[in-house]
């Protein structure tokens, strides 16, 4: 399985050591990002990183978990109730100032927050998957013509991993 | 006799601790989380803990239901949620630019949601039914279905949720004269609010550390 090569900045203590053994010189970049267009997923840096800050993904990802079809519509009954929720605590937050617009900005934050990790556990955890792939097909095929752009663009760049 | 915190676990032991529950005062406060002492449950007993989870009974109306959700099309603020759920896997995958395109289509939906209507006994109202009805019934459908990532994010919701209940409840009784944005963190991860000087060392619902926690911002 081919691999590349990711760095936990909060990990790396700088010791280099990625540098000397890296063959493409992909982990040597300004801003300690490693560059996955040089990186050959060799795994050299990772095994020679002495603050295990350096970690191999896979370049294809696995199909994302099956869901069952009432686990889905759980969720999203669930989501639903949760972007509900945002939407009230956002137009609040909006109408109010200072702390109390703050307050009713967390509160929309972090319903915004949980919605999106339940739509990740209802078939939306990976954007390679089908089920992402039929979402964009849906929006570059609708009416509204920026959303359809975006999703082209998207349908471009993502490949399917499932299905 | 043991009293626990739903948020974040912590165990009030009488026996440890010296005092007994009842002699605490009203405005006593969970030591890791905040969560108020009105929301502290007791132990349940042996017999409760083995007690099943009531599975609602499966009709063919519920059937339909389920089956008409799945394919049901997502109001423009769920596309919102389910792009920037996207976008964050895209960043974590190190796809840069496929990370920025859905954050775009995400901003396009959230533009395009309509004012809410209702006032803070609305939302209030909207937490404690979600708290109430929603995190259950889909709890009881992920535990029989045997899904395990599901259930972990409704518990996280769940435990999230029930701290928003907290807060908005505490504003409505009592205002937040003086709370200010400098005081208010998101969990980053799990939505968790803290209301403190400093966010808790490590996220009491979804253990992330400190600095996955993000300030409260006035502007936003």
């Amino acid at each position: 399985m081919k691999e590349f090569a990711v760095r936990n900045l909060r990990l790396c203590t700088k010791d280099c050591l990625c540098l000397y053994v890296c063959p493409t010189g992909a982990s040597d970049t300004e801003n300690s990002v490693i560059d996955t267009d040089k990186c050959i997923g060799c795994g050299a840096c990772a095994r020679a990183c002495p603050s295990g800050a350096i970690s191999l993904v896979p370049v294809r990802m696995p199909p994302q978990q099956r869901k069952s079809p009432e686990v889905i519509a759980a969720m999203n009954a669930l989501a639903a109730q949760k972007e509900a929720c945002r939407a009230l605590a956002a137009t609040l937050a909006n109408g109010a100032r200072g702390g109390e617009r703050a307050f009713f900005g967390a509160v929309a934050r972090s319903c915004s927050l949980t919605t999106e990790d339940i739509y990740r556990e209802a078939g939306y955890m990976l954007p390679q998957s089908g089920n992402v792939h039929k979402l964009l097909l849906s929006i570059a095929a609708g009416k509204d013509e920026k959303a359809a752009a975006l999703a082209d663009r998207l349908l471009a760049l993502l490949p399917v991993n499932d299905r | 006799m043991k009293y626990i915190c739903p948020v974040c676990g912590y165990v009030y032991d009488e026996a440890v601790q010296g005092a007994k529950w009842s002699e605490l005062p009203a405005d006593w406060e969970c030591p890791v989380c905040g969560a108020p002492k009105s929301v502290f449950v007791p132990e349940p007993e042996e017999q409760a803990k083995n007690d099943s989870v009531p599975m609602p009974e499966q009709t063919e109306e519920a059937a339909k239901a389920a089956e008409y959700a799945v394919d049901m099309p997502l109001s423009v603020g769920e596309l919102a949620a389910v792009c920037a759920n996207l976008a964050r896997g895209c960043e974590k995958m190190y796809m840069g630019e496929e990370c920025e395109l859905f954050l775009q289509l995400s901003r396009h939906y959230l533009s395009l949601v309509p004012p809410a209507q209702g006032d803070v006994a609305a939302l209030s109202k909207a937490v404690a039914s979600a708290a109430q009805k929603q995190f259950a019934l889909s709890k009881a459908t992920a535990e029989n279905a045997g899904d395990r990532g599901a259930q972990r994010a409704i518990v996280w919701g769940e435990r999230v949720n029930f701290v928003l209940r907290s807060l908005i409840e505490k504003y409505e009784a009592e205002g937040y004269a003086a709370l200010t944005a400098d005081r208010i963190w998101v969990c980053s991860v799990c939505g968790f609010i803290y209301i403190g000087e400093v966010p808790p060392a490590v996220c009491p619902v979804c253990k992330v550390p400190s600095f996955k926690f993000e300030k409260g911002d006035a502007a936003k």
